[in-house]
């Protein structure tokens, strides 16, 4: 019953964190982005001012829209924060725990992604069909390169929910071995293309033309576009979860134990704040790519994440 | 004739069932044909003795050839040359012993009914010709039969001899299925194509997962075996159900719209709500999305695959690491050509007159798209309880398998994403600026379109065609022949079509010898006979 309830209060509080903290961090890459530009950048609360102003803005529908045109941000949105509520965020073991399979997880981002490629096309523009074809062409590597880097998780933690393989790694001796590091190449490759970063995407670009996951959204407005904005910052957050709680698990708090909680905490901030400082670094010092050398870069992600099991396979062999 | 239903029988005919009466109620109720047609598949599905499973296959395949026939006379000779060697594989093998040419015949025979690649050609040219109630009845439930008879036979009849090898091809075969179907559905125009092109991929999934439990039956591996066959047997559920549903749906935007050229149509949700709600739902379980009725046998697949490569040699690891790539690839492919299949036809603006005009679906056809929409919900929501209703089964084809507990729980991921939506109206009601006011399109700063053309220029919204570009131009040229045609289809069918043609060549030049050549013929071989003699003697 204690153990319930300390799991209910962990998961409330997980839920709190991440949707109170999404904005947060993306104002913070933002920051850092324009420190690292030279630029003296808006404030870190700025997302909370935008997805305000996005609130009490009036919500505009194109005439050519139809009657579906308010479920695709509602969807992408919903599917976005219920994976949010299934990885761990400064303590494993939360009541979502048993539901957080990596495959579902897979199959929730391809909601999300559905959705804002309907959203897309809902109008007929051509910027937003432009967007969605491009969308499909990164999905179908990423999704690939994402299962490979997958098995390998699953081979080293005998689990496939992302709560157990982040207990695996921090309570068994895996230690640094060529197969994580290959399963981190890929598993970032494949982040970066998910949540629509440089080097295959740019959140803040301006030209229509270049865009893959804004193009989608041009249409849209007001409380609508609030969600999908949302979504995008929630799904920033979600992959640094994720990341952080697969290769990073050391000391995670454990829901049953209130104690291990705030050294949890601590940490989690700590390694948000750190893959925070990393990602802007990382962006401002490659350029963006050409639309069809993103399948190569996620082509080669996927050989990584293949490369991390036969290393695994091998190692396997010689270990028996 | 000697009936004698099994588990296995029962679980196919409730799976028949749905479809036939859907297809009937749909319109094709006055064809005798059709109810030969259905006839034929009971027929298969009941029969006890190889007799009667033979009548009722090929009785199903003549009937099915007449509706093709009847619909578009092109693909019907490559279909029937197709019924005929798959006949010619099943009579053999049936009354072979079991053995290891008894499976291949029978996996040729059932692969080139079921669209199995590579004899998977005909499939997308065949399917889309009859009219849609019987295209919705051969994807739904010919395919089914087909595969009904490889189960039957890979896991009951020939289990005595089974080997592992039989499951690396079924495995290879169907990875192969993914790969080419979903990409095709990707490139497709034609709605009715892209179904069938679907088909092919979903057949490709059951066969992967057959594939994976007749390998670790032969194996002794109970878990994989559990798992292989959860994930197939649940993927033909869904499939008979959500496909079936899709290609009426088809047959009425052809019925309303007059083309189904997905660059032809546009913006049908604006005329037909009800199609579009019932096409949403059939496009979701398509795209295996989660709360969808393809997601459970996705997942249970895809953990298989993992299972697999988790043990063994390294060989079969590289193998199902391989194939897990392939999986995922073939995953986002058909999410890809859902979307496009709803984005293209539903959304956006019309593209023709026709399509502005379409009138919703009422009466016969909305009930039978009803009714199989119901049927896919308890199979999207309670998956597990599915399974359990399909142990009898389960345990027919594979007495030692274990049957773990389903790790997805679709009901708990439908109350997390209410609890958040009921979050999410409470903020937007309380502090959001309600309402919604209707305002010409941005479109990149364009001015607005002309009179004359109330939804804009057709020719300025991209194209179903248009969608596909990216993915044709980065990896369609790889995997497909020239022109994004079906690799099977010029490596396979056009050398043999080529070499049909040489035959006949020779042939008629053989007929039209003149006297003097025939004389000679025959004098050569006199000599060339004297002259074998003679060495034989002289040896």
């Amino acid at each position: 019953m204690l153990g319930f309830a300390l799991g209910l209060i962990a998961t409330l509080l997980h839920a709190a964190l991440v949707f109170a903290a999404a904005p947060l961090v993306a104002g913070v890459v933002g920051k850092i982005r324009a420190w690292a530009l030279g630029r003296r950048g808006a404030p870190v609360w700025q997302p909370y001012l935008q997805l305000y102003k996005l609130l009490r803005k009036s919500t505009l529908v194109p005439e050519t829209a139809t009657e579906l045109f308010a479920l695709w941000p509602v969807a992408c949105f919903l599917a976005t924060a219920v994976a949010m509520l299934l990885v761990p965020s400064f303590c494993t073991g939360m009541l979502t725990a048993p539901l957080g399979d990596f495959i579902t997880l897979i199959g929730l981002f391809a909601i999300a992604r559905a959705a804002t490629m309907l959203g897309g096309m809902e109008t007929g523009f051509g910027f937003g069909g432009a967007g969605a074809g491009r969308e499909v062409l990164f999905s179908i590597f990423a999704e690939a390169a994402l299962l490979v880097a997958l098995l390998c998780f699953v081979l080293l933690a005998h689990g496939a929910t992302v709560d157990g393989i982040a207990v695996a790694f921090d309570t068994q001796h895996i230690g640094i071995s060529v197969s994580l590091g290959f399963a981190l190449a890929a598993l970032l490759a494949v982040a970066l293309t998910e949540t629509g970063r440089i080097p295959t995407d740019n959140p803040s670009g301006h030209l229509e033309l270049a865009m893959v996951h804004e193009a989608m959204l041009l249409e849209y407005s007001g409380r609508f576009l609030l969600l999908f904005e949302y979504a995008a910052m929630l799904r920033l957050l979600l992959w640094m979860d994720l990341i952080g709680a697969i290769f990073i698990p050391f000391r995670l708090g454990q829901a049953g134990d209130v104690f291990s909680w705030p050294g949890g905490l601590l940490l989690w901030v700590l390694k948000i704040g750190a893959m925070a400082v990393v990602l802007p670094l990382f962006e401002v010092s490659t350029a963006k790519m050409r639309v069809f050398r993103v399948p190569e870069f996620l082509g080669a992600a996927m050989l990584l994440g293949f490369l991390a099991s036969v290393f695994l396979f091998v190692a396997a062999r010689i270990g028996s | 004739m000697h009936l004698q239903p099994d588990a296995l029988s029962w679980l196919f005919l409730g799976i028949l069932l749905p479809q036939v009466v859907a297809s009937a109620v749909a319109g094709m109720r006055g064809s005798v044909t059709f109810w030969v047609f259905g006839l034929g598949m009971a027929l298969a599905l009941l029969a006890g003795d190889a007799f009667t499973l033979i009548f009722g296959f090929e009785l199903m395949s003549a009937a099915s050839w007449l509706l093709v026939l009847r619909g578009d006379e092109r693909p019907a000779t490559f279909y029937v040359t197709m019924a005929i060697f798959s006949g010619a594989c099943l009579i053999p093998a049936v009354f072979l012993p079991a053995s290891s040419v008894a499976f291949v015949l029978i996996l040729l025979g059932t692969g080139a009914k079921a669209g199995l690649a590579p004899l998977h050609a005909w499939l997308p040219k065949a399917h889309p010709a009859p009219p849609a109630g019987v295209s919705a009845l051969m994807s739904g439930g010919m395919v089914k039969v087909a595969l009904y008879v490889l189960i039957r036979y890979a896991f009951i009849i020939l289990a005595p001899a089974a080997q592992p090898w039989w499951g690396v091809v079924l495995i290879a075969a169907g990875l192969a299925s993914v790969l080419i179907g979903a990409l095709r559905a990707m490139l497709e125009v034609e709605l009715k194509t892209v179904l069938a092109c679907s088909t092919v991929e979903h057949v490709g999934l059951i066969a992967v997962g057959l594939g994976v439990a007749l390998r670790a039956k032969a194996m002794g591996d109970e878990t994989l075996e559990g798992l292989g066959l959860q994930a197939a047997l649940l993927c033909i559920v869904a499939h008979a159900l959500f496909k079936p549903l899709l290609f009426l749906g088809a047959g009425e935007v052809k019925h309303a719209v007059g083309t189904t050229s997905l660059n032809w149509l546009g913006g049908l949700v604006r005329g037909m709500p009800r199609l579009g709600g019932l096409m949403l739902l059939g496009a979701a379980c398509m795209a295996a999305l989660p709360l969808g009725a393809g997601f459970a046998p996705e997942f249970l697949l895809l953990h298989a695959i993992i299972g697999a490569a988790a043990t063994g040699g390294i060989l079969a690891r590289l193998f199902f690491t391989a194939a897990l790539a392939i999986l995922g690839l073939g995953a986002a492919l058909a999410l890809g050509a859902a979307v496009r299949l709803f984005g293209m036809g539903f959304l956006g603006r019309p593209r023709s007159l026709q399509a502005a005009a379409a009138d919703d679906i009422r009466g016969a056809p909305l009930m039978a798209m009803g009714l199989l929409a119901v049927l896919i919900l308890p199979v999207a929501l309670l998956p597990g309880l599915v399974l359990g209703t399909m142990t009898p089964v389960l345990l027919l084809l594979a007495p030692q398998a274990a049957l773990p507990p389903l790790a997805y729980a679709p009901l708990s991921l439908a109350v997390l994403a209410l609890l958040l939506a009921a979050a999410l109206g409470f903020v937007l009601q309380r502090w959001g600026v309600r309402g919604t006011r209707e305002v010409a399109g941005w479109n990149g700063g364009f001015g607005a379109p002309p009179p004359w053309l109330p939804f804009g220029d057709p020719a300025t919204q991209p194209s179903a065609t248009g969608l596909a570009e990216p993915v044709a131009r980065a990896i369609g040229r790889g995997v497909l022949a020239r022109d994004m045609a079906d690799p099977t289809e010029a490596w396979l069918v056009a050398p043999l079509l080529q070499l049909y043609r040489r035959l006949v060549r020779l042939a008629e030049r053989i007929r039209r010898a003149t006297i003097r050549e025939r004389l000679a013929f025959v004098f050569g071989a006199l000599v060339v006979f004297l002259l074998a003699l003679g060495l034989g003697e002289g040896g």
